[in-house]
């Protein structure tokens, strides 16, 4: 009886502080609401939801929020039976390319009218993160963290070789150059050590941004025509693939696939273009690695923006309690907590440039990942997204396994996305 | 040639061959082993013996916030209610088709076969549909209270066995005055020991190792089945690059299915003895 | 084949009370699986907004899309590679163990072994050993003096990963024949043995015959298996998030309905592997009729 008592006060004594303060919204919903919340993540992303979704809860104790993570795959697997049978989360992760997908076909809330209702709710976040999410009606999903894809490399293989270390001015010819160095191949003609890898399956990790740096494009305006086999992007495809047949500096797809898919993670290429995800598992990594801004193009400097959002079930029985969790997740407090995660970069000026998110355990140089917004390009986003890049994907897997040749296929690849897109107009 | 040295040579031969098969059998998984028992660091030695010999995995393994011994249970009670159900049901339904006749036996059998035939990936949502208006989601039913209703692969793997059994035993039963369940209970499922044996293998085996069912009808972690847990889990190693606890977590879920094959095992010993006598 | 009891006046009931959870199941699997997909197979149907009839529209795709034909062709190669494999060597590996040999149950241990194991865990330890340039089979054919070979290349990746299901699945084609084996009596061969019948003879004559209900199980069974094969090909040879070196029906089935919203089509793609597979069933039984044994 004592510890109820006890335990009451002091729920109603930080209900108090909580109100007292300026910063936290007023509950909305009066009646008690318990929310599902559904993403993707790690384990270690699972136990810092739940310390966010704890803080919420002290804050509006009305509202609780259930919280539901799984890996990439199992993930969509799960939305999408969920949503066909009419019972989807009331707010679930949502990667930004495919956000119309789900969109336009309905299954998703309308924030404006929440969104009008709370005007100062965006100003301090990012607006190249919010770009994604806005439609001709309003926006129907909100960021919650960005990411953008900057250069890693291997201090000590730089060391070893007595070549520079990347720096801002770096083009991409500077890349070519300084991989050829950090290549090693062994008297039986087998590659020991790579000079760089990227993954060439899905736009965001290099091949975006090369072509954005070469002039070229990705895909028209009004995402009719698919523009990677233009003139300029060409050259960015010619650049790849020269590095990887000629220089032998980048490892075919059958090779990365025997490091697991990350050549240099398992530490045999020396660079590789990823973003903010990959630094905690990168931080156990036995070599030490700094990042560097993306190289130049003839066209300027360019990288790709991505970010993963909060979206709200249309069916949702709760949809005032998600939109409270949506506003709680966009403040402060927990965009902190999300920065010391170290998965990605929050969307909160204010957090991404303060320690919380530039000083963190791995000793590197986060701001370039802030920084790199200045010149970044948001990755696209249409209605059948997932169709068009694995049309892309597939249809120019072969080139990069060796069994052909660069130009017919991405001809032909262009013409199969182009297919996607006619399909889903 | 004796037929003593020509047994004796077929017994050489033979065990020759099958010392051969067992390496390749067992090849992967002593590399597995042999894997989760090193440093990530070495993991793409090609040596047996790991360079530095760790346990380090396991501690990861269960340092892990995931709650092992929960997803454990889930899996087991699961798996032990479904190989239950589908022991009694099937045989209950296997019976009915090779020993009994009546009238659309060969149309229901085969409409039964081609139920087997519809991949699970499109029978997926159709079933949720229905649990989800039968409110069952959220708990387990709807993983293992199919497996009472019979199954196609258990009916026609026990309907083959039971063709086997001699006609008449069955014949000289009638005679004694024995009714028909009591031919089922008392003739037909004991002479069944080692096909049971097999189905009650091959289903615990099928229920421990599924993915897709668990991931929809119990979705959150840690209150679902282990195979959804260590995908969850793989997903952070695969990031990590770390195969070695990769290993170290595929390992564990074996070794449950690997205690039940040798329970069951004996079985078939009995199983072989049974038939030996009775005969 | 009119064999069986007829059931006398009450035990009707009996038969009834027997049948009535597959009853229930088939009206379940019925429901669930067989007529929604049917119905759906002449829908689009993204998942997320409601079903639209469609027509024939799906079905006529399945013959003008290419990725639908290559996918059934690669099925098709993948069945004939299959079948035969799992059949002849898991009955050779249980023939030779109903021998009374010593450590019997440590070599069915052995066999088992990789029956028992989830495909996720096992693909891991193949992407290891089939790895082009750090692989542990390539290293070994080097150090044999054999030029290494690129296994999971488009080329030869079939025949890699057929490898794989062949080796996965031999423990359990030994568990069915063994059983089946085990029923065969010992007195006839102690009569064939008298009758100065030799092991081959035994063999041929005696318990291939005896155990066709076995193989007929076994070969349908592993039919099946093949048709709806999936985590290993999952596994080894998805390009990235992308499609597989050697899709079959059923990765595309997972790919359409799951990834580009097409859940239509994977139903009509279901329906086509169905009926496919429904006519090596109808084959299998008609041999069932012509070369199975009961006893």
């Amino acid at each position: 009886m004592k510890m109820r008592l006890f335990a009451l006060t002091v729920l109603v004594s930080l209900l108090l502080v909580a109100c007292g303060g300026a910063k936290t919204p007023a509950p909305a919903a009066s009646a008690p609401a318990e929310i599902t919340m559904m993403m993707w993540g790690d384990p270690a992303e699972l136990d810092v939801w739940n310390q966010i979704v704890a803080d919420f809860h002290q804050a509006t104790p009305n509202i609780s929020v259930k919280v539901e993570v799984s890996d990439w795959d199992s993930y969509w697997t799960k939305l999408k039976t969920l949503l066909s049978a009419g019972t989807p989360p009331d707010v679930f992760a949502m990667d930004a390319p495919l956000y119309l997908d789900y969109q336009s076909r309905g299954v998703l809330l309308n924030l404006q009218p929440y969104l009008d209702k709370n005007p100062d709710m965006l100003k301090g976040v990012y607006p190249q993160t919010l770009e994604a999410y806005k439609t001709a009606d309003g926006m129907y999903g909100l960021p919650r963290d960005f990411q953008t894809i900057v250069l890693f490399y291997n201090k000590d293989m730089f060391d070893e070789a007595k070549v520079a270390y990347p720096s801002g001015d770096w083009t991409y010819d500077d890349l070519r150059t300084a991989s050829k160095s950090l290549t090693k191949i062994g008297s039986d003609g087998k590659v020991t050590q790579f000079g760089f890898y990227s993954d060439l399956w899905d736009m965001e990790l290099i091949w975006s941004e090369a072509i954005w740096a070469y002039g070229g494009d990705i895909i028209n305006a009004d995402h009719t025509k698919t523009l990677i086999g233009e003139p300029q992007a060409r050259e960015a495809w010619q650049l790849f693939h020269e590095m990887m047949f000629v220089d032998k500096s980048w490892p075919d797809s059958t090779t990365a696939g025997e490091y697991g898919g990350d050549p240099f993670l398992a530490g045999v290429a020396a660079m590789t273009t990823i973003g903010h995800w990959a630094v905690p598992g990168y931080a156990e990594a036995g070599f030490k690695w700094d990042v560097a801004p993306m190289p130049k193009g003839p066209a300027g400097q360019t990288t790709s923006v991505n970010s993963a959002g909060f979206v709200v079930g249309k069916a949702s029985k709760n949809p005032d309690a998600a939109f409270e969790f949506l506003k709680y997740v966009l403040s402060e407090p927990a965009q902190k907590r999300l920065a010391e995660l170290g998965f990605a970069c929050p969307v909160l000026t204010t957090v991404a440039e303060s320690d919380a998110f530039l000083k963190q355990p791995t000793p590197i140089d986060q701001k370039i990942f802030i920084d790199s917004l200045a010149f970044a390009h948001m990755k696209p986003v249409f209605k059948g997204y997932d169709e068009w890049s694995s049309a892309i994907g597939d249809g120019m897997a072969t080139i990069w396994t060796g069994e052909a040749e660069l130009g017919p296929t991405l001809d032909a690849a262009v013409t199969a996305a182009d297919e996607v897109l006619a399909k889903n107009k | 040639m004796t037929r003593q040295t020509q047994k004796l040579v077929l017994d050489f031969v033979s065990y020759g061959l099958l010392l051969l098969g067992s390496a390749l059998m067992i090849g992967p998984f002593l590399w597995m082993i042999s894997t989760s028992f090193k440093l990530p660091a070495d993991q793409f030695t090609k040596t047996l013996i790991p360079p530095t010999f760790t346990f380090a995995n396991f501690q990861e393994l269960f340092s892990v916030d995931l709650n092992f011994p929960l997803l454990f249970w889930n899996s087991a009670y699961i798996s032990i209610l479904i190989t239950a159900g589908q022991l009694l049901t099937c045989a209950m339904a296997a019976f009915c088709f090779a020993v009994v006749r009546f009238k659309g036996r060969e149309l229901l059998f085969t409409a039964l076969l081609l139920t087997l035939l519809i991949p699970p990936q499109v029978t997926l949502i159709p079933n949720f549909i229905i649990f989800k208006y039968l409110h069952l989601i959220g708990t387990s039913l709807p993983l293992w209270l199919p497996a009472f209703w019979g199954g196609a692969f258990g009916t026609f793997l026990l309907r083959q066995y039971f063709l086997t059994i001699p006609r008449d035993l069955v014949d000289a039963a009638r005679v004694d005055g024995a009714s028909l369940p009591q031919i089922f209970w008392r003739i037909y499922m004991p002479l069944a020991k080692p096909a049971l044996a097999a189905l009650a293998i091959f289903t615990f085996q099928g229920a421990w190792n599924d993915l897709l069912h668990p991931l929809v009808y119990l979705p959150s972690v840690p209150n679902t089945m282990l195979t959804v847990g260590l995908a969850f889990f793989q997903q952070q190693m695969t990031h990590g690059g770390k195969f070695t606890v990769l290993m170290s977590g595929a390992l564990l879920s074996i070794l449950p299915l690997l205690i039940v094959f040798f329970i069951a095992q004996k079985q078939f010993i009995e199983g072989i003895s049974l038939t030996g006598i009775k005969r | 084949m009119e064999y069986g009891l007829k059931p006398l006046g009450r035990e009707k009931l009996w038969l009834l009370a027997l049948l009535m959870p597959t009853l229930i199941g088939l009206l379940f699997g019925a429901l669930g699986s067989v007529i929604a997909t049917v119905v759906l197979s002449f829908a689009k149907w993204d998942l997320l907004t409601p079903p639209t009839w469609a027509g024939t529209i799906n079905y006529v795709s399945l013959v003008t899309d290419q990725k639908v034909l290559l996918s059934l062709t690669n099925t098709l190669k993948f069945t004939a590679l299959y079948v035969p494999g799992v059949v002849v060597i898991s009955l050779l590996v249980a023939v030779l163990m109903n021998r009374k040999i010593r450590g019997v149950s440590l070599f069915r241990t052995a066999y088992f072994l990789p029956a028992v194991t989830s495909a996720v865990a096992t693909a891991l330890v193949w992407n290891m050993i089939y790895g082009k340039d750090t692989g542990l089979l390539n290293f070994i054919l080097e150090r044999l003096g054999i030029p290494a070979v690129c296994w999971l290349c488009t080329d030869t990746a079939m025949y890699s990963v057929v490898a794989v299901n062949i080796w996965g699945a031999i423990g359990e084609g030994m568990i069915i024949f063994l059983a089946g084996l085990t029923a065969i009596p010992r007195e006839y061969y102690d009569a064939a043995d008298i009758d100065g019948a030799n092991g081959v003879q035994q063999f041929f004559r005696l318990t291939v015959p005896l155990i066709t209900p076995s193989i007929f199980f076994q070969g349908l069974m592993s039919t099946i298996n093949a048709f709806q094969a999936f985590d290993y090909i999952y596994m080894l040879t998805r390009r990235g998030q992308g499609d597989s070196s050697i899709p079959v029906v059923v990765f595309s089935i997972y790919r359409n309905g799951w990834y580009f919203f097409n859940y239509g089509g994977a139903s009509a793609q279901a329906i086509m592997l169905t009926v496919v597979v429904a006519v090596f069933m109808a084959l299998a039984f008609w041999l069932e009729r012509r070369y199975v044994v009961y006893e």
